[in-house]
């Protein structure tokens, strides 16, 4: 099939190309890219540049845009959406896949997850079918959500956290988040559904955060705080972390959210030994 | 959402075994290990939400523990133990302790099961002793705190959970 995947460049989009090496390829970017594994195209889902072009001859389409570490965030997300799902439904697309936020769906989202939720939405509002895939943080090397952790544990002997670090969450490797997305390609089982993609475990930030350490070596102490508010924190993980404040933020309102599976109907439709937290961390370690 | 009911008892033991049920039209979560999880993770949130966050849910290791902002333990929990057979879906969490334990021992139990045509969701405290209840034979005044504080707020939490696990299943 003619695949085209916007947002190529990210940690899931370079995951994806492995995945889906049987397809015909076509990679968005917003800059000009010339690397092996696909046909490179420039375009620009906020603005609409491109788009069009991009979308040409293409059956499926692989939706991994988000504009977190912009002011206006959840209004970039809604129009670089809508912008998509037009221009996919005037080329005849068959499917859109895109890739939400689990925990988007209950009440008292964050801005983020509300975001997630609100562009598959919009994605959908032009008639194509939409399959939604949803997952928590993603564990995978260059994984936005991931390197905060990382960053985290390598710096900071001891930890001021928020008590939202007690949330549970249910994190996934990068190579089974791109192992269900390359397999509802053109599934037309799943077109018009949405599936929670969780890991084998649920765990708690904190847990994680224990558990990354402890494959590094280290024993952070961790203190938790009942009061830190995302504001706060957001600039404590700009200070510390890899990771700017901007995109910190929504991420760390998110945490407040239990981020779980509610169903595990992908697992009927794409079987798969899933990969164990320790496992999928020593990889992104790697 | 239909047929409400909330029923509180002590029993022989001297446990205390709390119950409210509602019925839906249909299943709010799917019969496996996720949905069974779902139902307890929506409870502790149903915690939080109806105390706006002074109370939470803190979990570590095998067990979580319910505390105060502040720090102070209300009630500490056994791991979840997740039930999806038969059309009945649970969560139930063993009751290890905390300041509102007398001691250790009961649980409670978040669970979907069928009734009739519809779906029951239920929240089963049994065999819970709780410390601010009148001991046996002491004067009803001293379970004032238990009986007017602790009981309503249990039976307020869970019509809050029933309606977030509701909430989420219809947005």
């Amino acid at each position: 099939m003619n695949v085209t995947v916007f947002g190529a460049t990210g940690v899931v989009g370079r995951a994806l190309v492995d995945p889906l090496a049987e397809h015909e390829l076509t990679s968005v970017s917003r800059t000009a890219r010339d690397e092996p594994g696909a046909r490179w195209v420039v375009a620009d889902a906020a603005t609409g540049d491109g788009v069009a072009a991009a979308l040409e001859g293409a059956e499926v389409v692989y939706y991994l845009v988000h504009s977190l570490g912009v002011r206006d965030f959840e209004e970039q997300d809604r129009v670089a959406a809508e912008t998509v799902a037009r221009e996919a439904a005037n080329a005849g697309v068959e499917q859109i896949v895109y890739l939400g936020g689990l925990g988007a769906d209950g009440p008292g989202a964050s801005p983020h997850l509300r975001s997630r939720r609100e562009t598959g939405q919009r994605l959908a509002s032009a008639g194509v079918p939409v399959t939604t895939l949803r997952a928590a943080m993603i564990i995978g090397k260059g994984s936005a959500a991931f390197e905060t952790i990382l960053g985290l544990v390598k710096r900071l002997p001891v930890m001021v956290t928020p008590s939202w670090v007690s949330t549970p969450t249910q994190p996934i490797a990068l190579d089974d988040v791109a192992h269900y997305l390359a397999g509802v390609c053109g599934n037309e089982a799943a077109f018009g559904e949405a599936y929670d993609t969780g890991g084998p475990e649920v765990m708690t930030y904190r847990q994680m955060i224990e558990r990354i350490a402890a494959l590094l070596g280290r024993k952070p102490a961790i203190v938790e705080v009942p009061v830190l508010t995302p504001y706060l924190s957001s600039l404590w993980l700009n200070l510390v972390t890899p990771v700017n404040a901007s995109v910190a933020r929504p991420l760390v309102e998110g945490l407040r959210n239990p981020t779980i599976a509610r169903e595990e109907r992908i697992r009927k439709l794409l079987p798969l030994e899933l990969t164990p937290f320790d496992e999928a961390a020593r990889r992104a370690l790697a | 959402m239909t047929g409400w009911e909330t029923s509180e008892r002590v029993l022989e033991s001297g446990g205390f075994e709390s119950r409210q049920r509602v019925l839906v039209v249909e299943p709010m979560v799917e019969a496996s290990e996720a949905g069974a999880r779902t139902l307890g993770v929506t409870y502790w949130q149903a915690v939080d939400r109806f105390t706006r966050g002074v109370v939470r849910a803190s979990w570590r290791g095998g067990g979580g523990k319910l505390k105060l902002l502040g720090g102070a333990t209300l009630l500490t929990f056994g791991s979840p133990e997740l039930s999806f057979e038969g059309g009945l879906v649970s969560c139930r969490y063993a009751i290890e302790g905390g300041l509102l334990a007398l001691r250790a021992g009961g649980s409670v139990t978040l669970a979907q099961r069928p009734e009739g045509d519809q779906q029951e969701l239920s929240v089963t405290v049994e065999e819970y002793l709780p410390r601010l209840a009148a001991r046996a034979g002491a004067p009803l005044w001293t379970g004032m705190l238990y009986a007017k504080g602790q009981s309503p707020f249990h039976v307020a939490v869970s019509r809050r959970y029933f309606g977030l696990l509701l909430g989420s299943r219809d947005s």
